[in-house]
This record gives C-alpha cells, structure tokens and sequence, in this order.
C-alpha cells in the first residue's frame, strides 16, 4: 500500500515516500518517485489514484513556476499551501474530483522556518509537525507522537524517520520495498539515501 | 405501530415472498443512578413513547425489587416490564428457599445470568440496579442488554444519556475540576446535595429531550442504622418500607415539563 | 459514516452579563485516527464578532476564506465594520446559497451588537448546515458533541455570569463534554469577548 512520511526537525522538513507504483495486486513498478520538488523550497509527496497524482502534480508545479516567472519570487510554503488546498476543494464539487492526498513540506526563506502542512483529497488543510498518508499512518503516527522532537538535528530526523519504515515493515501485511527520502531546508530541496 | 410489521411482496406472481416482523421498539425516557457512602438514590422519569407519540405520562421505571434493592428499567417497555417481573419472581424463590432477602451483588449477578440466557434473543433493555450491599455501602450496578455489568458509583441510561452522563462526570466525579491544596474532592456526596443534583440532571434533559418528562420518581435506599441525612426536610417523601430488616426506602415524585 | 463527523470537532457559544464566551476543542481526525491536535475552528470575523465552524475540515478552510472575502468586501462598501446580526444573517444566506449541495458546517456565532445607547448587547447564533438561524438567549451548540454539550450546559450555565464565571461555565460545558465524545476533544480553545478585549486560552483538558 501507498505510504508517506514527513518530519519537521530544526531548521529542516523531510519528506519520505514508498516508490512502488502498483496496478491492483501487480506492481508495476518499484522506483516511482512520488516526491515532487515543486518550487526551490517546497517538497510535495503525493499518493492517490495513479492518473490524477500525476496531472495534479504537475498542474501545481507548472503554476507555482508560472507564479515565479511573473513575479520574480516564489510564494511560501504557507501561500503554496492554500493555494494547493483551494485548488483540491473547488475539484472535490466539480464533475470528476482529483483523489490526491499530499504531504507538502517547505522551508519559508523569509522568516527562516520549516513548514510543514498535511492535505487530503477533500482539501483538508492541517499544519502538523509531522504527519503521513495511507496505512503506514496508522503505525508511523503513533511512534512519531513518542520520538519526534522539533528540535532534533537532521541525522537525528532520519533515524526517527528509519523507525517510521522499519514499523511499518514489520507490522503492515503489504509492506513497501523502498523508499525515496527528500529533505528542504535553507538551501534548497535534494535527495538522501538512507 | 407503524414499523412494527414489514411486508415487502415481490411484483412478480408466483414468486417467493418475503415477510418480516420486528419485535422490538424504542420507548423513549432516561433512568439515573447514584450511590453515596451509606445510601443509593435510583431515578427515572415517567414518560413513556414511540416515536413522536407519548403513549402515556404515568409508566413507571424504577421499581423496587426488595428493602436493599431498586431496579430501573430503560429501553423497550415490554421487554423491561417483563424482566422485572421475572427477576421478581426469583427473587422471591430464592426467599422461600432462604428466608432471607438476596443480597445485592447477588441480585447483580443473577440479572447478568438472566439477561445473557437470552443472548441470542435479547431483553432490549439496559438495567441500572441501585442498593445497600451487605457492607453497608452504596452501590449502583449498570448492565448492558446482554448482561454486562459493573459497579460504579453513578450512571445514567436512555434517550438522554448523552445529555446526563457528561453532567454527572464533572457533578459527581468531579472531572475537569482541580481541588484546592489540601482539600480533595470527596469520595461521596451529602443524600441532599445527591437528590438536587438528580432534580437538576432531569429537569436539564427534560429541557433538551423530547423523550423525557411528564414525571420523575426517585427511590432512595437507605443503610441498616443510616440516619435520615436531612431526607426528613424534604416535602413529598413517602416511606415505602416492607420488612424490620433495617434498611429503608422512601420514594420522592417530581413533576417534570410535560410538553 | 457520516459526513459531518467524518473530521470531528465541537463549538459552543454562551451569553454573559455584557459579554460572550465561545469555544471549540482542536481535533482534525480521519474517522478514528486523529490527524492534528492544533485545528482551529473559530475565527475573528471584528474585534467583536467571532465565528465558529464545526463540521467537514475542507469546508471550515472554505468557508473562513469567504465569510473574510465577504465581510472585508462589507466593510468596503458601507465604510464600517459589519454588526453580529447583519454577520449572521450573511452566514445564513452564504450557506443557503448551497442548498442542494451544501457546505457540511453547522457555524456558531458570539459576538457583541452596538446598541442604539451606545452600550454593547450579547449576541449569539446558529445555523445548520443550509443556514436556518437560531438565535438563542443563553447558548448555542454544534458538532460530533453537541448533545453532551446540551446537557451539561443546561446544567451549568445561569444568567448573568460575569466574564470569569463566563469562562469558567462555558470550559466546564467544553471539557466534560468533549471528554465522552470520540470525535472531539485534543486540546480545547476558549475566547471570552468583552467590549474592550477579547481574552483568549488554551486548556489543559485529556488528550484521549
């Protein structure tokens, strides 16, 4: 089953989601990235119906870059958001509503703050300082409500991250292979291994 | 009785046919209880309806089983009736076999045995059994329909239980409530203050529920050698003592809005 | 599964001598599993008027950006501030707008009208979910808790209670209240508008 995972740690916001793309009971794919870095600062993990994932995702992207060329800066993690929200709510009472749910984790370059804010398909918008999508919430929540700590460093984020995956490796039926894990912080959006 | 029966004929003739009958209604009103150190207050109101319609104003609830021991009754009335009944009848076989009055937890006890022999076909109706254990002490026992039960110190049951429970936590539990520094909050209430706050309780779900109202009769059961607990003071308390045993039970009726 | 108790959360407004409390717990769940613990549900609409918005999460966000497009756009054309009667029946005919498709939020106003002597009036409201106004002399609730906010409301709340009391009766209702119902609850906030402040406190409730 689709999984993701986000963390506010000090100073940093890390996005983790499985890679698998599956059709039904077939995978079809096991090194999707599911992880867009849709503007400089802004990480967007998203899950959902196949299709949808992909065309919203990008649609946000290219509008968030087209925000950036008219203006010549890009809106905050926090105006980001919002907008993403809108964007899901007015889909949810059109004719054929986009099912995504996201994990959007940002670093506000002007008062130098991690972001971190959980949106569902209905465009529910919540700040959380830490949060995740499909049934690995049910196991990751719980232990982040005992481990996640604001303030923890960034190797200290990825081992509560590492708890996360192994948890849900363990105890979920169908459990993901491999996850892709992302970080953003003041410089920028990259890639980590574990 | 409109949903009473159920037919449903399939268009085409010849065909099977499909018939089904409910037995079990919802008759509305809400059943209380408390107990105190030495003390059980057991409360009903006596409303009795289906649906919109108030079948009567005078259906009593609560209902005393011996001289330590109150039962209320809430949920399906029939059902409820013909429990009490027959928790009578044994209670009055366990009587003739001991010559003594069964104590309370056995009453507990035997109610939850009475109620899961019909687990497959339930009494519809949650119990509240108020009383004087052999100790001495207070207790209230609340039963689900198929017989699961604990004691507490209080419970309220029915169409306004919702409205109550929460009222009774913070009233009687005192949740929610911070005591001052060296000065806990008491394990047990005064009779008065117990009768007040069950006056209060009803009237409040009378005021937001349309099942409740009409009337209110409360039954307080007191301890062998129990004073009056200022139970004296208060206007309309009738003694409805049967036995020399030692424990008493005096019942008090309230008028409750009846639209 | 309802709709309206799929995200949880409750509200409840009461009438004081010269002032308003309202108050709402902070849960956001899916169904059973609770999401955030620091949702806000009410929302200043003026320094007198607060608005509470129990009901579908994504209607709450919804509904906050057009009651404040609508009121700033009302403040614009009639060059003052809008008064809590005017404020509710704008809630009314917003929701009633959306009548065969409406937005799953139950709001809950408290506020404090201007008088014809220049003095400040207590005023609270609510509304379902397509807009129908109850205007209550003593107290108004919504959510997954409303019942038990009925009844332990009824219990508590007298006439007249002065701002502290005010507080202390409407945390009371709120606490108890949400601590038997398992859609509300992580955490409660409590607003207790005044003609010249607006206090504003978190509670310390159970976080169960």
């Amino acid at each position: 089953m689709e999984t993701s995972f986000a963390i506010t740690g000090k100073d940093y916001v890390i996005v983790a989601s499985d890679t698998t793309a599956a059709r039904s009971i077939v995978k079809m794919k096991e090194d999707e990235d599911k992880i867009k870095a849709v503007s400089p600062h802004l990480l967007m993990a998203y899950s959902g119906e196949p299709g949808d994932t992909i065309q919203f995702s990008e649609y946000i992207e290219r509008n968030l870059r087209l925000f950036h060329i008219r203006n010549n800066y890009s809106l905050t993690p926090s105006a980001a958001a919002s907008w993403i929200r809108r964007s899901l709510a007015q889909s949810l009472r059109s004719r054929k509503p986009y099912s995504v749910n996201l994990m959007l984790g940002g670093y506000d370059t002007t008062s130098d703050t991690p972001h971190l804010f959980w949106i569902d398909y209905l465009g529910t918008l919540a700040e959380v300082p830490f949060g995740a999508h499909g049934y690995g919430s049910y196991f990751a929540l719980s232990l982040l409500d005992r481990y996640h700590n604001p303030e923890a460093s960034l190797e200290e984020g990825l081992e509560i991250l590492k708890r996360c995956i192994d948890e849900v490796a363990k105890r979920l039926v169908v459990t993901p292979g491999k996850y892709k894990v992302k970080v953003v912080d003041k410089d920028g959006s990259r890639e980590i291994e574990l | 009785m409109p949903d009473m029966v159920t037919l449903s004929r399939s268009s085409a003739p010849g065909q099977p046919q499909q018939r089904q009958f409910n037995p079990y209604t919802e008759n509305g009103g809400t059943i209380l209880a408390i107990s105190g150190a030495d003390f059980s207050v057991v409360a009903g109101d006596t409303r009795q309806s289906e649906g919109y319609s108030i079948q009567t104003r005078y259906a009593p609830k609560v209902f005393r089983l011996t001289d330590k021991a109150v039962l209320a009754v809430n949920g399906f009335a029939a059902d409820g009736n013909m429990f009490v009944k027959q928790v009578r009848q044994r209670l009055e076989w366990y009587r003739h076999a001991h010559a003594k009055d069964m104590p309370l937890r056995a009453i507990a006890r035997l109610i939850q045995t009475m109620l899961y022999a019909r687990r497959f076909f339930p009494y519809y109706v949650y119990n509240i059994l108020g009383g004087i254990e052999e100790d001495g002490s207070g207790a209230v026992y609340s039963f689900d329909p198929v017989g699961s039960y604990e004691r507490e110190s209080c419970r309220a049951a029915g169409a306004a239980q919702s409205l109550v429970q929460p009222f009774l936590d913070n009233q009687i539990y005192f949740k929610n409530q911070v005591p001052q520094p060296g000065r806990p909050h008491p394990k047990h209430l005064p009779l008065t203050t117990v009768i007040q706050l069950v006056i209060d309780s009803f009237t409040s779900a009378t005021e937001r529920h349309i099942e409740v109202g009409d009337g209110l009769e409360m039954y307080i059961v007191l301890a062998k050698g129990s004073p009056l607990h200022g139970l004296e003071s208060i206007d309309g308390v009738q003694e409805m003592t049967a036995t020399n045993e030692g424990e008493r039970i005096f019942i008090i009726r309230r008028n409750l809005k009846r639209d | 599964m309802s709709i309206m108790e799929y995200n949880g959360g409750s509200v409840i407004a009461m009438v004081g001598k010269d002032c308003v409390a309202i108050a709402s717990d902070l849960r956001l769940g899916n169904q059973a599993l609770g999401i955030s613990s620091n949702f806000q549900k009410i929302f200043p609409v003026t320094d007198r008027i607060y608005l509470g918005l129990p009901g579908l999460a994504t209607d709450v966000t919804t509904l906050r950006e057009r009651f404040r497009f609508r009121v700033n756009m009302y403040t614009i054309k009639e060059g003052r501030e809008i008064e809590p009667e005017t404020f509710a029946h704008l809630v009314s005919s917003t929701l009633y707008e959306r009548r065969f498709g409406p937005y799953f939020i139950e709001p809950v106003m408290a506020g404090l009208a201007k008088s014809a002597t220049g003095g400040f009036k207590p005023f609270i409201a609510a509304t379902d979910l397509i807009g129908c106004l109850n205007f209550a002399k003593d107290f108004v609730v919504a959510g997954t808790a409303s019942s038990k906010l009925y009844g332990v409301a009824e219990g508590l709340w007298e006439p007249d209670l002065e701002p502290e009391q005010l507080f202390e009766t409407i945390s009371q209702t709120m606490l108890n209240a949400v601590d038997r119902d398992a859609y509300s609850g992580w955490g409660v906030i409590v607003h207790v508008i005044e003609k010249d402040k607006v206090t504003t406190r978190t509670l310390k409730g159970r976080m169960d």
